[in-house]
């Protein structure tokens, strides 16, 4: 079964990686926002889905990545993809800072304060907060990425930048998800106060998770950037942070591959109703419903977690 | 787990391909970007009738180059994001060249696309100064420029002579430049600005702002945001007893101003507009009119939508005139050899910017049956 | 000092509004443990219901202006109760045994359909109420006039929370509310019969959504298939404000969040009110981590 499974991984990898030669602009640009937003869910997926914090501010992180990005690249010329360390980093410090003091609240009281977050983030870029932000026009001009002298430009090229990322992204978070962090923010999940009775120091990690998530979507914002060349506040409102919010749970509560395939569908989905036009987003409300009824742990839920008993060394995921 | 997997995957996969586009019959292809769903739904769907009713009258008359007009509508959601990719997705449907949008920022999303594909875009409702600036060769719009409109609303307001002038926007890209172009003119004449904010559009109650406003003691408030909110203030005004005159920008001239406001409360407020085909004698102008209403029997909503019409209009002039559906001879011919061609918001004709040119700016004032009244 | 008190009246006409929704808010929550996303947009659809009712009907011609307000009110409450059970019928129930926030998603869901189906239906323009149903008396309280609808609406408001609470407090089946509000296992095995009662809460709360709707739209007039996810917003906010589950909390939180909305865009600046409400909120709730009136409950564990 387990190798089944990786047949079926590494096929669809080599179908998305060859997709670009078989499709159009379009929607090759189409494969490149659900990339994007593949990079932005997984990183929700640590503090949603790992860890269970009710967060449903993630555009916040998003936006302060992008601006900062946007910012530093129009201002003193600097290549937009040498900023994406300092985006995260940002994106990570602001992240600290806002979610320390609100850290152990708890579950929907969590949902509003990070709502609010998003929303006061909002007002402040469209009130051009300290002068730099541009208000409501945004910032245009940002400068499309170099790698190796090379320009980033077309849809086809964006498609191999975003998805190397993604691909990075999977890795990572892959190896994270069976550390021993992993599997102690699993355990607040579960049972946060039977996880601090075992010695988990739960504020920590659930702060640690809360700026791992941030610092990726940082580095999100910068490709974002790059991609649109002008960002605006209205890309970074509330109801990007409830679309990401959706495709975590659509997808299946800290699972990779369900949280991908979550955003092919919650990205995909509205594009390909497009025949229906003024229709689409009512069809699109309709299989959300339905989704979750007939899926309420979302398409691929994670597996439980298994151990062998045989002595072998380390937990295995069970297929 | 392993069955379910593969079944997930591949619906997922089967759903993502029939998506694909048709390539269709020999016809002249034009595409359409409008919001068809989202905040601005109503002014997309304006846009798409009005275009779709100026298509099929040619299409009456025999077409373009001996070939029928297929209007290709593709949805922006009236949000960036979405907007890149129904452009896109038109860069990729064969179309001669695009109409739209709405909404500046939204524009400004889909420029590099379309400039990148060698796609004629004409704009209709995207006013900030910087979309024609940025020297993109393809890029024409029927819209005048927020520069322009400051210009005429600072005019208007000395020309009236009020002394204490208060400005309220909305904080959209589009209310906030109009209402920055007109205070930095009339900071520069001998009147005092007392008041200067913004509200939050899509609220109901502005109680709280049009009171501080008065606390303020202006003479005239200038509101440089859209109708929905315009019509709200209007009434809420009146509720107040206040008694204070309101100059709006273009994007209060909708009929639903007055629906909202009522006509009570609506007498006596004034605008700017480019004119609206129910003021001109133009044929041109008479002749939509009368087509409009008997397809749709109501009148034209706002002005952008109609201005979208006109945004046809100069393409199939750039098609019939050069003879040809190439970008480069479209675009030679609009920006060069379109001279004064009655459309439905006047004359038009283009600068090397692809700007439109000419004074477009009248100043309406609501009448207390609610009509729009051109003022001399 | 009267531009104060003016912008106090301001507040207040606001946050009633709030409040009523909240309350909605509140009651599914109670129960259920659900943020009902959706309730926006019922609220929105009973704006939509009375306007359509009160052209379809002609009420005007034949009643006194509060006589076509009742009966609408009346309508309009019984035709959003329905919806209400509708919905929890179909997208709730069968996630009643899953992960709370499964049921999220699918009152995201729903809120998404509610508003395009209202969009397709009614079309995506502005509609707005006949300017001449409710006189526009005003009246003059220490001097200032106020205008009679503003009271009205806040003492219906009122009015409603206190029926409310009475009715959840004292009679049989508010106890049975409680009841499963606290546990339902419990509650089941005590003779409750959990699923009328959370029928029941689907009826109330969305029954005062609707008719919040109503209220707004014959207030301000105008309405858009858009509004739910505004007023939707800040009620929920109200309702955490106040503490969530609970019902005069949602009161106070409501008023409450009118009043700082009112006072911060009076005072400091009206583009920035909604970003300082939320920083109020925020600081609330870090020194009062369950809201104001919200009582300090260990998470079942």
């Amino acid at each position: 079964m387990k190798n089944k499974r990786w047949i079926v991984y590494a096929a669809c990898a080599v179908v998305i990686l060859i997709s670009p030669a078989a499709l159009n602009r379009y929607w090759t640009d189409v494969l490149n926002v659900i990339g994007l937003y593949v990079m932005l869910a997984l990183s929700l997926n640590i503090i949603l889905g790992h860890c269970g914090m009710f967060h449903m501010g993630h555009a916040a992180f998003y936006a302060v990545g992008a601006y900062t990005t946007a910012i530093l690249n129009t201002a003193y010329g600097i290549p937009v993809l040498w900023l994406m360390p300092l985006s995260g980093l940002l994106a990570g410090l602001f992240a600290l800072v806002i979610a320390r003091p609100i850290i152990h609240l708890r579950g929907d009281y969590l949902l509003i304060v990070t709502i609010g977050f998003v929303e006061i983030v909002r007002i402040a870029l469209i009130n051009n907060i300290f002068g730099i932000t541009g208000g409501a026009n945004g910032i245009f001009g940002i400068d499309r990425p170099t790698i190796f002298g090379m320009k980033i430009s077309t849809p086809g090229q964006f498609f191999y930048l975003i998805w190397f990322f993604v691909a990075v992204t999977i890795y990572l978070f892959r190896k994270l998800e069976h550390s021993r962090f992993g599997r102690a923010l699993n355990y607040i999940r579960e049972d946060d106060v039977a996880a601090a009775g075992s010695g988990i120091d739960t504020g920590h990690y659930k702060l640690i998770a809360f700026v791992i998530g941030a610092v990726w979507a940082g580095f999100c914002g910068t490709l974002f950037a790059a991609k649109m060349t002008i960002i605006a506040p209205e890309s970074f409102n509330f109801w990007e942070s409830v679309l990401l919010f959706m495709i975590v749970l659509l997808g299946g509560r800290g699972s990779i591959a369900g949280v991908i395939l979550g955003t092919f569908l919650v990205i995909g989905l509205p594009e390909i109703f497009r025949q229906f036009a003024t229709a689409r987003m009512l069809v699109f409300g309709v299989v959300m419903v339905a989704m979750m009824i007939f899926r309420p742990e979302g398409i691929l839920p994670p597996p439980p977690r298994t151990y062998r008993l045989d002595g072998d060394t380390g937990p295995e995921e069970a297929a | 787990m392993g069955k379910r997997f593969i079944t997930s995957v591949a619906v997922v996969f089967a759903l993502l391909l029939c998506g694909q586009p048709v390539v269709a019959a020999d016809t002249v292809r034009v595409g359409l970007m409008a919001p068809l769903t989202g905040a601005w739904a109503s002014e997309g769907q304006d846009m798409k009738q009005i275009v779709e009713l100026l298509a099929e009258e040619l299409n009456n008359q025999g077409g373009l180059l001996g070939k029928q007009i297929e209007i290709i509508a593709e949805d922006d959601g009236g949000d960036p994001k979405t907007a890149s990719l129904a452009a896109q997705r038109l860069a990729n449907s064969d179309v001669v060249a695009v109409i739209g949008t709405y909404g500046s920022s939204i524009t400004e999303a889909s420029q590099a696309i379309y400039d990148e594909a060698k796609i004629l875009q004409v704009a209709n409702g995207s006013t900030a100064i910087r979309l024609s600036e940025k020297g993109l060769k393809y890029f024409l719009r029927t819209c005048p420029r927020d520069d322009e409109q400051g210009k005429v609303a600072a005019k208007t307001l000395m020309d009236m002579g009020f002394k204490k002038i208060a400005i309220l926007h909305d904080n959209t890209s589009y209310a906030k430049g109009l209402a920055d172009e007109a205070k930095g003119l009339l900071e520069k004449e001998p009147v005092e600005i007392v008041f200067y904010d913004a509200l939050t559009p899509g609220e109901r109650d502005y109680n709280t702002i049009l009171t501080k406003i008065k606390a303020a003691g202006p003479d005239v408030v200038l509101f440089t945001g859209y109708y929905p909110e315009a019509g709200l203030l209007m009434r809420q005004k009146m509720e107040m007893g206040w008694n204070v005159p309101f100059l709006g920008g273009d994007a209060t001239n909708n009929p639903d101003l007055v629906k909202i406001a009522g006509k009570q409360a609506a007498e006596g407020y004034y605008f700017l507009s480019p004119p609206v085909p129910q003021d001109l004698d133009s044929k041109a102008a008479k002749d939509f009119m009368s087509a409009f209403k008997q397809k749709y029997n109501a009148e034209p909503g706002s002005v952008w939508a109609v201005l979208a019409g006109d945004g046809f209009n100069v393409l199939a002039a750039a098609i019939k005139g050069s003879g040809s559906t190439d970008t480069e001879k479209m675009v030679a011919y609009l920006k060069t050899q379109l001279k004064d061609m009655p459309g439905l918001t006047g004359n038009i004709s283009f600068d090397e910017k692809g700007d439109r040119v000419g004074d477009l700016y009248r100043v309406y004032r609501v009448d207390a049956d609610g009509k729009f009244v051109l003022q001399p | 000092m009267e531009f104060f008190f003016q912008q106090l009246t301001n507040g207040l006409a606001v946050g009633g509004i709030y409040a009523l929704i909240a309350l909605g808010y509140t009651m599914v929550y109670g129960v259920l443990k659900l943020i009902n996303f959706a309730h926006g947009d019922l609220f929105m659809i009973g704006a939509y219901l009375g306007l359509t009712l009160l052209t379809a009907l002609g009420l005007a011609d034949h009643l006194s202006p509060f006589g076509v307000i009742a009966l609408l009110a009346v309508m309009v409450l019984a035709l959003v109760a329905i919806l209400g059970v509708v919905l929890e019928r179909v997208a709730y129930r069968p996630l009643r045994q899953a992960h709370r926030l499964s049921a999220v998603v699918s009152a995201l869901g729903a809120s998404i359909f509610f508003q395009n189906i209202v969009m397709l239906i009614y079309g995506a323009k502005f509609h707005v109420y006949p300017h001449d149903l409710m006189p526009r008396t005003v009246v003059h309280i220490f001097g200032m006039p106020v205008p009679l609808i503003r009271i009205l609406i806040l003492l219906a408001s009122v009015v409603m929370m206190v029926g409310l609470y009475t009715f959840i407090q004292r009679t049989k089946v508010g106890t049975a509310i409680r009841a499963a509000a606290i546990d339902q296992g419990a509650a089941r095995l005590m003779g409750i019969n959990v699923d009328r009662v959370i029928a029941l809460v689907f009826v109330i709360g969305p029954a005062l959504g609707g008719v919040a709707g109503l209220m707004v739209g014959i207030y301000y007039g105008q309405i858009n298939f858009t509004m739910g996810w505004i007023y939707g917003l800040k009620a929920f906010t109200a309702a955490i404000l106040g503490g969530i589950g609970n019902i005069p909390g949602a009161m106070v939180g409501g008023l409450l969040l009118g009043l700082i909305e009112a006072f911060a865009a009076a005072y400091l600046s009206i583009a920035w009110k909604d970003a300082f409400a939320f920083c109020v909120l925020i600081l609330i709730l870090i020194v009062r981590p369950t809201g104001l009136l919200g009582e300090r409950v260990a998470e079942k564990v």
